[in-house]
């Protein structure tokens, strides 16, 4: 029921000295795009980067410190997490959305998390850069699924005596 | 039992009350003209949203005035702000890498002019 779906968006801008090609290349090949993204301690290998729309992006995302290495061990995961997506929308220097499945979190159904990056050229040189993130999240089963990760994670604790 | 904040105001109905206490306390019925539902519908969305801890009820005289209390809302805003500082922290190394590409392309530049 669509009624029972509340969208969770959350908006970040930076503005850079730099020209809109530059930034539009971060997101959009390999080199750029594995020269920054992921969370910190982690590294993004890109298997392909399909820059067009509706373009697949297919990357592992690998435990790069032995800290990261060893807290996914520690929660029994891999250390190493292919991900996909697609840019939904793909208008050069202007707008990109990025549509990720997450399906891996353990004991969550799949959904997809989606990112709008728009650019705004400024005067002299800068761009503007805001990144929307949403997730539609599924409010009844939100907790249902949070119970799911809860158990799961009993699971582990039993299993790894923690 | 700590009530999901989120499963709370999933209903819209409901967050029509939060968003017509916005503007300061109110009495019931002037909830159920600005919601536009039954005063028992305005009355059950009202409890429900005391029993999350979303909203307090204070007594004066005859009167029922509800408002909004923050706690809950600043609970939402500092789960959310974790997810900020994450995209703040990407946002550092996207700044970090594009200043690398420029300076490579600087000392590229400057390596072709002296080669002129």
């Amino acid at each position: 029921m669509a009624t029972d779906r509340i969208e969770s968006s959350l908006v970040i801008e930076r503005t850079y000295r730099a020209d809109v090609e530059e930034l539009w290349a971060l997101w959009t090949t390999k080199d750029g795009f594995e020269s920054w993204w992921g969370p910190d301690q982690f590294r993004a290998e890109v298997h392909s980067i399909e820059a067009r729309p509706g373009g697949a992006l297919r990357y592992d995302m690998v435990a790069d410190t032995p800290e990261a290495i060893a807290a996914m061990e520690q929660m029994g995961a891999p250390t190493s997490q292919p991900c996909r997506g697609s840019f939904t929308e793909f208008r050069p220097y202007e707008r990109l959305v990025l549509t990720q499945l997450i399906d891996f979190l353990p004991g969550v159904e799949a959904y997809d998390s989606s990112m709008t990056v728009d650019f705004f050229p400024l005067a002299a040189g800068e761009v503007r850069m805001v990144v929307t993130l949403s997730q539609m999240h599924d409010a009844p089963t939100t907790a249902m699924q949070r119970e799911g990760f809860t158990s799961q994670l009993a699971k582990l604790d039993r299993r790894y005596g923690a | 039992m700590h009530i999901d904040p989120f499963e709370t105001l999933a209903d819209p109905t409901r967050r029509r009350v939060v968003d017509a206490l916005r503007g300061g306390e109110r009495q019931v019925n002037d909830l159920v003209a600005v919601v536009g539902i039954h005063q028992s519908g305005v009355s059950r969305h009202l409890r429900i949203l005391s029993e999350a801890g979303f909203v307090a009820m204070r007594p004066d005289g005859q009167r029922r005035l509800y408002s909004l209390k923050p706690d809950r809302f600043r609970e939402l805003d500092a789960w959310l702000a974790q997810y900020r500082m994450l995209w703040e922290a990407r946002l550092d190394r996207f700044g970090a890498a594009l200043e690398a590409r420029q300076q490579q392309r600087n000392a590229q530049r400057s390596m072709e002019d002296d080669g002129d």
